[in-house]
C-alpha cells in the first residue's frame, strides 16, 4: 500500500507539499495517519510539470528508493521549483523477502514518449496469476517498455492501451474515460481467473493539463484467510481532495482559501494538515476529474460503476 | 451552584435519568461550573476533547467549518443538554466548533470521570450507553434530514425483502472478526456470545435491505462485501456512509421506533450477521457480558455514522 498526492492550480512550491504541513505526503511515509498497520518505505517518486521550464510538455522527473525524509537532494529541489502540476508518490510494499524495492517500480510510471502518467495506491490480489492473461489487452509497444514488477506499472499499460493515440495528450474525458475501460478489463480478467477478493485501486493520472483520479476497489470487503494485508484493508482506502484558490499559509495554518471559480486543487490519500476542514472525502466508488484553462479549474467527481 | 444545587440540576438531565441521588451527588463533586460570555468559542472543531459538558443556562451553537472557508450551524443545544461526549467516546477530535450564543453556564465533566460513568456492569452504566445510543441517533436522524431535505422530493419507493427471503450460511471463522478493528479490544467469549446470536445471510450486489421510510426489520453487520447507506430522492441520490467489515446498519428504527432514515442497499455481495427486531431488543435491553458488547459495537458505529455523515454535509455546504 502507499500513498499519493497530485495538484494542480497556480504555481506552487513543492515543499510545501512535500514537507511543510503537519501530515505532509513526506511525513506519509512514516507516520500515516489512516493506514495504522502499515508504513510507506519503499521509496518516493514524483513528476512536476513547470510551464516557465525548459520544453514544459515533459515533467521534472525525481525517483528514489532512500527514505524521502532523509533525502537532501529531495528537500533542495522541493524549495526551489514550482510547477502547475505535480503527482508524487511514497510507496509501501509488503514486510517480506519477496517484495522488490527498486528504482523500476517507483511511481510515477511515465513510459518515454507518452504524455500521461499515474501513481497508484493500491494492489491487486494474486496479480502473478492474472499478469499474462492482460498482455492481450495491452499495446505491444507498450508491453515492452514495462520494466518493473508493479501491478500499478502493468495497469499504467493497460490505461495508455485504451487511448486513441497513447503517445498524444488526451482529452480529460478519453482519460476518464480510458481508465474506466481499463477497470472493466482487470474486472473480466479477475473474473476469469477466479479472482474475487479486495484489491484497491486509487489512481491518480496526469497529463500535466489535466488529472483523472478514482477511489475504488474491486471486491471491497472480501479477504484470504490469513491474509497479511487485512488490518490495512479493512477500511476503504481513503483519497481526500482540497479545491479553492490558492493552497497557503494563513498564520501558521495551511489551507486552501476559497475560490470562485476554483483555480488549484490537492488530491491526496490523507489531507496534509491534521485540521482537515478544508479537506472533502472522495467517496468510495467515483472518479475525480479537472482540467486547467484559462477560466480556472474545471472540476467534477462521479461514480464510478464498472 | 453548590454541590446540592448540582445534583438538582443534573436530577433534570435527560441522559441521567434514573441515577440514584447519592450517584448525582458523587458526580457533583468531580463536576466544574463554569460561565461563558456570548461569542465566547468553547472549542475548535478538530480540537482533542478534555471534558464533556452540560449546559444549565444560556445556549451554544455548534458549526461545521467546511472547505470555501465557510461555516455551516448544524444544531443548537440549550439547557440540560450534552456536548463534547462523542470526541471524548471515540478519541478523535471535535466534530464541530461549539460557540456560545448568548451568556451561558455549563458543568464540565473530564474526561476519567466520563468514562468512569460508562464503565462496569452496573446497571446505571447500561442505561447511560442505551440513552447514548438514542442520543446519537437523534442527531443522525437531524443531519441526514438536513441531507434529505437538499435532494427535495419523497422517498423512493423501495421494498426490502423479508428476513425468511434471504439465503442463510455458515459463520464466519471468528479469527477473522477478531482481526477487525471494531472488535480488537472485546473479550473474547462475549465476543463470541454476540457473533452466535444471530444468523448469517448471504447477499448479491444491489439487494435492498433497508427501506427508507419504513421500519427495519433487523439489525445487519457486514463480514464481508459492503452496504450503502443511501437517501434517494428520484434519480438524484447521497451516499451517506458505507458498511464494509465490521460496520453496521438497519438498527436506528430499532432505537427509536422511528421507520428508517435511509435505505441500505449492498453494494457488493455481502456476508452479513442479522439479529431480527425481537433478538436485538432482548441484546439491547439486557445487562450482561453479551449485552454489554453490543452496546458498545452499537455505540462506535453510531459514533463513526456520525462522523461519516457529517462529509456529505460538508460536501453539500461547500458546493453551495
Amino acid at each position: 500500500m502507499c500513498r499519493i498526492l497530485a495538484y494542480l492550480g497556480e504555481p506552487l512550491p513543492v515543499r510545501h507539499l512535500l514537507f511543510d504541513t503537519d501530515n505532509s505526503l513526506v511525513r506519509q511515509s512514516y507516520s500515516p495517519r489512516m493506514m495504522n498497520t502499515f508504513l510507506n518505505l519503499a521509496g518516493f517518486g514524483m513528476k512536476a510539470w513547470d510551464p516557465a521550464s525548459l520544453q514544459p510538455d515533459e515533467p521534472f522527473t525525481y525517483r528514489a528508493t532512500t527514505l524521502p525524509t532523509f533525502d537532501r537532494n529531495l528537500r533542495f529541489i522541493a524549495s526551489k521549483i514550482a510547477p502547475t502540476c505535480l503527482v508524487a508518490h511514497v510507496r509501501g510494499v509488503t514486510y517480506s523477502g519477496e517484495s522488490v524495492v527498486a528504482e523500476t517500480n517507483l511511481h510515477p510510471f511515465h513510459f518515454a514518449g507518452t504524455r500521461v502518467a499515474l501513481a497508484h495506491n493500491g494492489h491487486l490480489r494474486r496479480f502473478p496469476s492474472m499478469r499474462y492473461a492482460l498482455v492481450e489487452h495491452v499495446d505491444p509497444a507498450l508491453a515492452q517498455r514495462i520494466e518493473g514488477t508493479t501491478d500499478s506499472e502493468w495497469i499504467y499499460a493497460l490505461i495508455l492501451s485504451q487511448l486513441d493515440d497513447p503517445y498524444g495528450v488526451p482529452e480529460t474525458r478519453e482519460l476518464a474515460d480510458a481508465t474506466a475501460a481499463a477497470l472493466r478489463i482487470l474486472r473480466s480478467v479477475r473474473d476469469a481467473h477466479g479472482i474475487d477478493t479486495s484489491s484497491p485501486v486509487n489512481v491518480c493520472l496526469s497529463t500535466g493539463r489535466a488529472l483523472v483520479a478514482t477511489r475504488f476497489s474491486f471486491d471491497y470487503g472480501w479477504y484470504p484467510p490469513e491474509d497479511e494485508m487485512l488490518e490495512t484493508d479493512l477500511p476503504f482506502v481513503s483519497l481526500w481532495y482540497a479545491v479553492g484558490g490558492e493552497y497557503a499559509d494563513h498564520d501558521g495554518e495551511w489551507r486552501m482559501t476559497a475560490g470562485d471559480p476554483p483555480r488549484s486543487l490537492i488530491i491526496a490519500s490523507e489531507p496534509l494538515t491534521t485540521d482537515a476542514s478544508s479537506w472533502l472525502e472522495v467517496p468510495e466508488y467515483s472518479m475525480l476529474t479537472a482540467k486547467l484553462g484559462p477560466d480556472g479549474l474545471a472540476f467534477e467527481t462521479r461514480d464510478l460503476d464498472v | 451552584m453548590s454541590e446540592r444545587e448540582i445534583a438538582g440540576f443534573l436530577a433534570t438531565v435527560p441522559l441521567l435519568e434514573g441515577r440514584d441521588e447519592a450517584d448525582l451527588t458523587e458526580l457533583a463533586r468531580v463536576m466544574r461550573r463554569r460561565t461563558v460570555p456570548a461569542g465566547d468559542v468553547l472549542w475548535q472543531q478538530g480540537g482533542v476533547a478534555r471534558e464533556a459538558l452540560f449546559v444549565v443556562e444560556g445556549a451554544v451553537s455548534a458549526t461545521l467549518q467546511v472547505p470555501g472557508e465557510r461555516t455551516v450551524e448544524i444544531g443548537r443545544v440549550g439547557p440540560g443538554q450534552i456536548l463534547g461526549e462523542i470526541a471524548l467516546l471515540d478519541g478523535q477530535g471535535h466534530t464541530m466548533s461549539v460557540r456560545a450564543t448568548e451568556a451561558t453556564t455549563v458543568l464540565a465533566l473530564g474526561r476519567l470521570d466520563f468514562a468512569a460513568l460508562l464503565g462496569g456492569r452496573h446497571p446505571a452504566a447500561f442505561a447511560l450507553k442505551r440513552r447514548l445510543a438514542a442520543l446519537f441517533t437523534a442527531r443522525l436522524r437531524d443531519q441526514l434530514t438536513h441531507l434529505a431535505g437538499s435532494l427535495g422530493g419523497e422517498a423512493a419507493e423501495l421494498s426490502a425483502p423479508a428476513l425468511a427471503d434471504l439465503e442463510q450460511c455458515r459463520p464466519p471463522d471468528s479469527r477473522y472478526m477478531r482481526r477487525m478493528a471494531t472488535f480488537h479490544d472485546f473479550d473474547p467469549l462475549a465476543l463470541w456470545g454476540f457473533l452466535t446470536s444471530g444468523t448469517y445471510v448471504r447477499c448479491p450486489p444491489g439487494r435492498t435491505l433497508v427501506a427508507e421510510g419504513r421500519p427495519s426489520p433487523a439489525y445487519f453487520l457486514t463480514v464481508n462485501g459492503a452496504v450503502e447507506k443511501v437517501i434517494v430522492r428520484g434519480d438524484r441520490r447521497i451516499r451517506v456512509g458505507l458498511a464494509g467489515p465490521g460496520k453496521a446498519f438497519g438498527y436506528e428504527s430499532l432505537i427509536d421506533g422511528v421507520p428508517s432514515p435511509l435505505a441500505a442497499v449492498t453494494r457488493e455481495r455481502s456476508v452479513l450477521l442479522v439479529l431480527a427486531r425481537d433478538h436485538f431488543d432482548e441484546l439491547f435491553h439486557k445487562e450482561d457480558a453479551v449485552a454489554r458488547v453490543f452496546l458498545e459495537a452499537i455505540q462506535r458505529d453510531l459514533l463513526a455514522s456520525l462522523r461519516q455523515t457529517l462529509r456529505p454535509c460538508a460536501r453539500l455546504a461547500a458546493s453551495v
